[in-house]
């Protein structure tokens, strides 16, 4: 069997995960790899551009890539290149350098770019077939040349721009109330700039949170002094002139007539994936480059595509001719990553000659996927906020209310604990006990293993607000706050409790020295002989009412 | 009659406490069975305190359970009362004959992590030119092995605590994972209370032991991991501490390598993803990377609790890397460090029986190691066997074709504290001879062919190596029962009905000073080292060479490594770790009691501390009790493939609902063991006993019943 050659067209975390798999099959020489990146960087990983645009990290923290190994085991990387087209009958990549590299597989981890809303004033390229023959050479693997002031955050180019502003401490506005413009806007008030968030929904994450979880959010939100303003739909940007003849961005214009000045407009109106080559060498595209769920492109089974930019759906007689097709990339780098690992090892295992060598290329339709078995579908994804004051976790449907029925979901459950003035807010719905969905803000332990019980689709306690009560001061229910109760421990190296030191003091043992020789306590390490003294006082006051010892001290506290 | 006032330490744990044995107490209860008195003594490890077990040590000598003349298996099955030379003859025959058979490999020793140096390094010695077989491992790796090998990886040398305990009391900041001190080794805790007053005292722990609640009250923060996530958790403080550059740049310039390629293998793991694998606050652990990278004095220090796990070498390695990171070891008042468990379990893995080892932790596949030790034993390097078999892997082979077919056991409750213990007990029984040398009837040598009863501490004289690499005389403070004998003498004798040319010393100096000659060039180097000088009190840490100082603190200049550089070596989460219970399942934790050591044989005898924890309890969450229909103190039965047992249960708030704890000290079927597996660590070859996964339900009802939880009770 003559080797595989493989050609990558992206090398962002998805990809890089990719090559790194591959890498052994490389290595011992039974794949041939070329990787293809725009960027002329190292792959880095993107959950964390929001922190370097705030100066929170830098580079060096965020590179998941690793070239210099990767060329040591033989793959052919060329960064800062963008690949131009497809040709499918040829199985080449036209690359911009005029090169054309042959290939036995495609795979297409080309990711996403950040969507540009309809805004007067700033020019919003259409990227269908007919203006990307027009227009290739301006439209792919490119992104849209934004005004001066105005930016997206997807890659390092737009973190800079935003740094720019943080560092110099100016008025930032976002556009958009999803996830990623509230970690900005967050991140960036806390490194000090001035911000406003502006959303057309009635409270911020509407895709993710119910009304209570939303408005307790944006309770926070303005706490930590972020301005916010719902429900304003933006229609146009308005331009100053700078001193050096340049324009630049100036205001943001609602449809209700607010015009809200800054000095960076920053664009968070999510994504689109980049399926401009998918699109012009006529795979079939959607809202991403449709793969089956073997990552293996509808209409060419030499084409997979991976991450951002993959859309997975099983093709079936009834929705291969439809021009819409359910679900969307996901955006998250989880599912990216486990498509790469998954993909990367199937090649692998191929080679290896573990798989029917027609299985994956070589003719054979896509419902011929050798001895593999698909990845697992993906569970709707958690989303968290990473923010370092307020903690927002969410996933599935958490419209439900607790007193609403619904015929079609007879085991459905909801509980719920609102406290707006605390800025604590918990929705818990649940399946048969298994949780389904939930939103909790304000609550970082209850929402922490609330994950985990989603995750692992455990079943929660009959009683629900056990999961509350980790985040409360009685936190730890043994402790029950009473160190003085009869069996609460005082001496940990002998095992002694109140009550055998209440009953040494009652027979006359009176002194710690005393106690220690009847009963051994603090006679270990000796750190408990002050509340073995306090034991004895109480003893000898017979005072029951004295309260408990030891108020946190929050000037060095790891949990103030 | 006990010698007045001898100065020796406990014989339990690693912290070795000090103390002083005398005439017995006047004012004892009764009912006391102990030949002498237990003083406490001041001495930089315990300060003069002592716990439960220590205090109540000296019951164990004057135990009616105490074997006092050999026992041989009769062909009635029953074992009966032998004289010493026939047993010694029928072991030395048996062994000859089982050799001639199957080749010398056929014969196993299994070691333990209690044996003072001197027996540790005898025994060795006897397994490699008396028996001429490889098959020599311990019980040390059951919970050492992991710590050792990331150990050994990263700083090039092993030793638990680089440094002296009492560096501990000057912190500002120590983090503990996985480690119940406050219950396995308690006067350890004055050491913590410099960081408790600081709030700096950090504990990681799926349980809410005693340990963790010394950080209650503002003394520091516990956080409550799923069990098996540890290494999830340690990679993303890493991840934390170098995204927001905390790291400590010019040491690792100094005196590491490998940033690069780690910094590169924590980049995905953020904060926020951490909290969906472990269940802790991104906020809770960006706190405490900043905390841990403050500049204040700061320790690392790992337990069991993240090292008994089949990522236990990568979790341990973890923790170093991000001690090394932040510039902790070989820094005056900082540093990372494990804590060892059992009484010289670090002597013990440092005199050759690992079957990978020789005296001095030298490698046994390392020629000039081997060319060293030879000439000590006065062999050609030849003679030597090459590396043996780890521990589980040893038990696995017992009566199998090419495997172990007699095994002679010393200071090891196996069938307790191995993992799997069923397929340990099936094991033991098709072996044609199980020879047990120990001082009281264990579970193990109820089971053995040959029961050798030999002395124990107070009746003997050695030296230990504690947690901090000191080495410790132990001392003679009683004339021990007639009938029994010392297990040096047993290995010479048995070495004599061998015929083996080696010598075999039955004096501990003597032992101790051949000892210093085969660790000389070592990396665990005693040759400065003697008992004169114990005796006179000096803080003799290792590596001592000859003529030379002690080494109080390993790393203030250098690593071991030739280039005396640390390595920072990337770990990565394999998927398998990460998946938990199902939903009819829970996590089995197992762990220690505050009044019971390792496999209780000893502390079960204690009355005093038999009464404080009389028997198996499951420690299950109260929801979790509830959802299953258990009441506390109702008998339950937890299950899986493996095995089974049956105990009341123990609800309490301090497990996670989706854990089960079980101490590992009881014996038969009350065996935690029974329901661990024997999957080990690629690296360490230890054991799983942290994340085993099992069923529980209500004793005596059918699994149908099961249907009806949540009803009420």
């Amino acid at each position: 069997m003559t080797v595989q050659r493989i050609v990558l067209l992206g090398y962002g975390p998805v990809g890089a995960r990719f090559v790194e798999e591959l890498l052994p099959a490389v290595a011992d020489g039974s794949l041939e790899l070329t990787v293809v990146g725009g960027e002329p960087v190292e792959a880095y990983n993107r959950v964390l551009v929001a922190e370097y645009a705030v100066g929170g990290t830098e580079l060096d923290a965020m590179l998941v890539g690793d070239r210099a190994a990767a060329e040591a085991a033989g793959v052919r990387m060329r960064l800062g290149v963008t690949a131009r087209a497809i040709d499918r009958d040829a199985r080449t990549v036209k690359l911009e350098t005029g090169e054309h590299l042959g290939y036995d597989r495609l795979v297409l981890a080309t990711g996403a770019r950040a969507n540009v809303p309809t805004l007067d004033g700033v020019e919003r390229r259409r990227r269908d077939l007919v203006s990307l023959e027009k227009y290739a050479d301006a439209l792919v693997g490119r992104d849209d040349e934004l005004p001066a002031g105005i930016t997206a955050l997807r890659d390092l180019a737009d973190a800079e721009r935003v740094l720019a502003a943080v560092r110099s401490r100016r008025r930032i506005i976002v556009l958009g109330a999803g996830v990623l413009g509230l970690e900005l806007a967050l991140a960036a008030a806390h490194a000090g700039a001035e911000v406003c968030v502006v959303h057309h929904g009635p409270h911020p994450m509407p895709r993710n949170l119910d009304r209570g979880a939303g408005l307790v959010l944006r309770a926070g939100l303005r706490r930590t002094g972020v301005t916010v303003v719902a429900n304003s739909r933006a229609e146009a940007v308005g331009f100053r002139d700078e001193a050096d003849g340049s324009r630049s961005f100036d205001q943001l214009v609602t449809a209700d007539g607010k015009q809200l000045r800054g000095d960076l407009l920053v664009l968070s109106c999510g994504v689109g994936a980049r399926t401009e080559l998918a699109t012009l060498a006529g795979l079939r595209t959607a809202s991403g480059i449709v793969v089956n769920p073997w990552l293996a492109s509808w209409s060419d089974p030499a084409v997979f595509a991976i991450g951002d930019c993959a859309q997975v759906v099983e093709r079936t007689e009834e929705n291969s001719l439809e021009r819409t097709l359910p679900g969307a990339p996901s955006g998250l780098i989880g599912p990216g990553w486990r498509q790469a690992d998954w993909l990367a090892a199937s090649f692998a295992a191929e080679a290896r000659g573990e798989a029917s060598a027609d299985s994956i290329a070589g003719g054979a339709g896509p419902s011929s996927h050798g001895e593999r078995t698909a990845p697992p579908a993906e569970r709707e994804p958690i989303v968290m906020l990473k923010a370092e004051h307020l903690d927002v976790v969410a996933v599935g449907d958490v419209g439900p209310e607790p007193w609403d029925e619904d015929p079609r979901n007879p085991q459905r459950r909801v509980a719920q604990w609102a406290d707006p003035e605390h800025h604590r807010y918990v929705k818990m719905v649940t399946e048969g006990g298994v949780l389904t969905a939930f939103a909790s803000v304000g609550m970082p332990r209850t929402a922490a293993e609330l994950t985990l019980l989603f995750e692992r689709r455990a079943e929660l306690p009959a009683d629900r607000s056990l999961l509350l009560r980790f985040d409360g001061p009685d936190d730890d229910p043994t402790a029950s706050g009473d160190a003085f109760a009869p069996t609460a421990t005082v001496c940990w190296c002998n095992g002694v409790t109140v009550e055998r030191i209440e009953a040494a003091a009652a027979s006359g043992s009176t002194t710690v020295e005393c106690v220690g020789r009847d009963t051994r306590a603090g006679t270990g390490c000796g750190g408990c002989k002050g509340r073995i003294a306090e034991v004895l006082a109480r003893a000898a006051a017979g005072a029951n009412d004295v309260a408990p010892i030891g108020e946190p001290d929050d000037a060095t506290s790891l949990t103030g | 009659m006990p010698r007045a006032s001898v100065d020796t330490h406990c014989p339990y744990c690693a912290l070795q406490c000090a103390m002083t044995l005398g005439e017995p107490d006047a004012s004892a209860s009764p009912s006391s069975t102990a030949p002498v008195s237990v003083t406490a003594r001041d001495f930089p490890t315990n300060r003069g305190g002592l716990c439960k077990k220590g205090w109540t040590s000296a019951e164990l000598l004057g135990t009616a359970s105490r074997l006092r003349v050999p026992l041989v298996r009769g062909a009635d099955g029953e074992l009966a009362e032998a004289s010493w030379d026939e047993a010694l003859d029928l072991v030395a025959s048996r062994l000859r004959g089982i050799r001639d058979e199957y080749g010398a490999d056929a014969v196993g020793v299994f070691g333990g992590g209690g044996l003072t140096n001197e027996k540790a390094y005898l025994l060795g010695k006897f397994a490699r030119l008396a028996l001429g077989t490889s098959r020599i491992d311990y019980n040390g790796r059951y919970c050492m092995s992991s710590a050792a090998a990331a150990g050994n990886r990263a700083f090039g040398v092993d030793r638990g605590l680089p440094f002296p305990v009492e560096d501990l009391d000057a912190a500002d900041t120590v983090l503990l994972l996985g480690s119940n001190v406050a219950a396995t080794m308690p006067p350890f805790i004055g050491h913590l209370a410099g960081a408790q007053s600081a709030g700096g005292l950090v504990v990681v722990d799926p349980r809410r032991t005693a340990t963790a609640r010394l950080t209650d009250d503002g003394q520091g923060l516990h956080l409550q991991p799923a069990p098996g996530t540890d290494l999830v958790l340690l990679l993303g403080l890493i991840h934390q501490v170098v995204a927001e550059r905390l790291v400590d740049a010019d040491y690792l310039e100094r005196r590491t390598i490998g940033y690069a390629a780690l910094r590169r293998s924590v980049s995905s793991w953020w904060p926020e993803r951490v909290q969906s694998v472990t269940g802790v606050p991104a906020t809770a652990l960006r706190r405490l990377a900043r905390r841990l990278a403050a500049g204040g004095n700061t320790f690392i220090l790992t337990g069991r609790g993240v090292e008994q796990h089949v990522d236990g070498t990568d979790t341990a390695t973890a923790a170093i890397n991000l001690a090394l990171l932040l510039g902790l070891p070989g820094r005056p008042g900082s540093g990372y460090g494990t804590l060892t468990g059992q009484g010289n379990g670090q002597g013990g893995r440092e005199h050759g029986q690992k079957c990978d080892q020789l005296p001095g932790y030298r490698k046994i596949t390392d020629p000039a190691a081997r060319a060293h030790v030879a000439r000590v034993w006065g062999v050609e390097p030849e003679a030597i066997p090459g590396p043996g078999l780890p521990a589980v892997e040893l038990l696995q082979s017992l009566g199998r074709d090419g495997g172990v077919r007699a095994l002679l056991v010393h200071g090891s409750n196996l069938v307790v504290s191995s993992p799997n213990v069923a397929a340990v007990r099936d094991g033991l029984a098709s072996l044609e001879l199980l020879v047990v040398c120990d001082f009281v009837r264990s579970e193990t040598a109820a089971l053995a062919d040959v029961v050798l009863p030999v002395r124990q501490w107070a009746e003997e004289e050695g030296t230990m190596t504690s947690l901090e690499g000191r080495v410790l005389r132990r001392r003679r403070a009683i004339e021990p029962p007639e009938g029994t004998r010392d297990e040096l003498w047993v290995l010479a004798e048995l070495a004599r009905r061998l015929e083996c040319p080696a010598t075999f010393d039955t004096d501990p100096e003597r032992v101790f000073e051949e000892l210093r000659l085969a660790s000389e060039g070592g990396l665990a180097d005693y040759s400065g080292i003697d008992y004169a000088m114990l005796d006179r009190g000096e803080a003799a840490y290792w590596p001592f060479p000859r003529g030379g100082t002690g080494t109080p603190r390993l790393f203030d200049e250098r690593f071991a490594h030739a280039d005396g550089l640390a390595r920072l070596v990337p770990v990565s989460v394999r998927p398998a770790v990460l998946e938990g219970p199902a939903p009819d399942e829970l996590t089995l934790v197992t762990g220690r009691l505050l009044e019971h050591y390792q496999s209780g044989a000893q502390t079960r005898l204690v009355p005093e501390l038999l009464a404080a924890e009389p028997e198996l309890r499951a420690s299950i969450h109260p929801a979790t009790a509830e959802r299953l229909g258990i009441a506390d103190g109702e008998l339950v039965e937890v299950e899986n493939a493996r095995g089974r047992v049956c105990c009341p249960a123990l609800l309490t708030t301090e497990v996670r609902v989706e854990t089960v704890f079980l101490p590992f000290h009881f014996g038969d079927d009350r065996a935690a063991n029974l329901l661990t597996s024997d999957l080990v660590d690629p690296v360490s070859a230890m054991p799983e006993f942290k994340t085993n996964r099992v069923r529980l339900r209500p004793a005596a009802r059918p699994a149908g019943r099961l249907a009806e939880a949540g009803a009420p009770i």
